[in-house]
């Protein structure tokens, strides 16, 4: 565990050359066994620092099923993140995710990325958004400079997609007020 | 047959054992057989046997670098009874990888293992054509035990899986006597009637499965992809179609019907780093010659 919010899942646990469903549906299980112990609001770091191959097979059957799920909301508001030492290493994992039509932040270092599938649109709205680390809509589109509408519709697929957060501010007139805030786990 | 027996001449193996049904298989003149073609020969021989048609006499190569390289690739053992888990004769001049039997999915991971310590052994290969490498074979391995028999109507399926490096390029081969792409796809929720023809683009050039989730499928759209990079040369044979891509030319044919799923990959060796030169086959035995 990194923190109390976050943990950490080390897929090289199962090997170093990872390819078959049957490992992958293993892996799964454990992952959303960890999962579940997470705070709501908790993150969960797949780590594949020490795995040498990941095929697409394996990687979908751990971790495109889990995020399927998460996305479904059936883990509440936690959130995953990858975390790896080349981004070349999750290419088959990224072609999956792109089947599925989600996608999930990737730490390389210090850099980030995004993986699988999500329009460039989109990927400029989330790249503001971890820019600022915390936004409201109003501000957000006239940083971009699109219509508030736009700018809603963009954070409301990102949010769907786990990509970021979502928080009531506690100002309620007339609606419910929302903040957005960046998956910031491994800086926890 | 006179020819060498490699990816674009081993249907002849198939029009003569299983097509046309000849009583004696001359293979005297052949002067080089590729582990696809061998592949091949295994799975005909075994599928003539089943059918309990006429008995079939096979004049083996009288080139003893081939018939060296074909006992040193196990495929005699392979028309006796083969287990899953020996360990292959290695030297610095004989088979690559010896043909291996994939048993269930559990299996797989160590044959993987094992085709890539053989091949490290002899060129240490750099990332990430090996890594991609390593992943291509985890798809097509599993496949077997995946797909083979996923109707569950034959008794077993048997697949095999065989590798040699030759001087400018290494050829993987992977072979099931299951029930292939089209009877695959045919279990779908929403089959649509396909031939094989149909199947074969289905699931190799649009990606389809069986499966309706989402995270299935594209495997071998992608590895086709992959080799054409590499500037290779890709087979994916199954009933009565048969898809060859390489970097120059690629078109679906229509052969001989044959049960099961063969595939052959030819990459050439520079993908991976590896620049010097290789004996070719035909020389590597000739130390042996009685």
């Amino acid at each position: 565990m990194s923190s109390m919010n976050n943990a950490i899942f080390s897929v090289a646990r199962y090997g170093t050359r990872l390819g078959t469903r049957s490992e992958g549906e293993q892996a799964r299980g454990d992952l959303l066994a960890m999962l579940d112990t997470l705070p709501a609001k908790g993150c969960l770091i797949i780590s594949l620092d020490g795995v040498d191959v990941l095929s697409g097979s394996f990687a979908d059957e751990a971790v495109g099923k889990a995020l399927q799920l998460l996305v479904g909301r059936a883990y509440g508001d936690r959130t995953m993140i990858l975390r790896s030492p080349t981004l070349e290493l999750t290419e088959d994992l990224a072609d999956k995710l792109d089947q599925r039509k989600l996608a999930m932040l990737c730490v390389v270092g210090d850099a980030w990325s995004v993986i699988g599938r999500v329009a460039a649109p989109l990927r400029e709205t989330l790249a503001r958004v971890i820019e600022r680390e915390t936004v409201v809509v109003k501000d957000l589109a006239d940083t971009l400079g699109i219509p508030a509408n736009t700018c809603h519709n963009r954070i409301r697929r990102l949010v769907e997609l786990r990509l970021i957060r979502e928080e009531a501010t506690g100002a309620s007139a007339p609606q419910t007020q929302y903040r957005f805030r960046a998956i910031r786990c491994l800086e926890d | 047959m006179a020819l060498g027996l490699v990816i674009e001449t081993a249907e002849e193996i198939v029009d003569a054992v299983v097509e046309r049904g000849v009583d004696r298989l001359d293979l005297r003149s052949v002067p080089f057989i590729d582990p696809y073609a061998l592949l091949l020969l295994s799975l005909a021989l075994r599928e003539r046997q089943t059918a309990g048609r006429c008995p079939l006499t096979v004049l083996w190569p009288e080139t003893l670098a081939v018939r060296r390289w074909m006992t040193a690739m196990r495929f005699f053992d392979d028309l006796r009874e083969r287990g899953p888990a020996r360990e292959p004769l290695r030297s610095p001049s004989s088979a690559l990888q010896p043909i291996v039997e994939i048993g269930d999915e559990a299996g797989v991971g160590r044959i993987v293992e094992g085709f890539e310590r053989r091949l490290n052994d002899r060129y240490p290969l750099g990332p990430p054509a090996r890594r991609r490498l390593v992943g291509v074979m985890f798809e097509l391995f599993q496949n077997v035990p995946q797909h083979a028999n996923a109707t569950g109507e034959l008794p077993s399926s048997y697949g095999v899986a065989a590798m040699q490096d030759y001087a400018e390029s290494l050829v993987l081969a992977i072979a099931d006597n299951g029930i292939g792409l089209g009877r695959s796809l045919a279990l779908r929720s929403d089959p649509s009637p396909m031939d094989d023809e149909a199947a074969m683009r289905a699931a190799v050039l649009d990606g389809l499965s069986r499966f309706a989730d989402p995270g299935r499928g594209h495997e071998l759209q992608k590895i086709v992809g992959t080799v054409r990079s590499w500037e290779g040369t890709i087979v994916v044979r199954s009933g009565r179609a048969l898809l060859y891509q390489s970097d120059r030319e690629g078109d679906l044919y229509r052969v001989p019907p044959f049960p099961g799923v063969q595939i052959a990959l030819r990459i050439p060796r520079r993908v991976f780093g590896i620049d010097e030169v290789a004996p070719e086959p035909e020389t590597v035995f000739n130390e042996f010659d009685e």
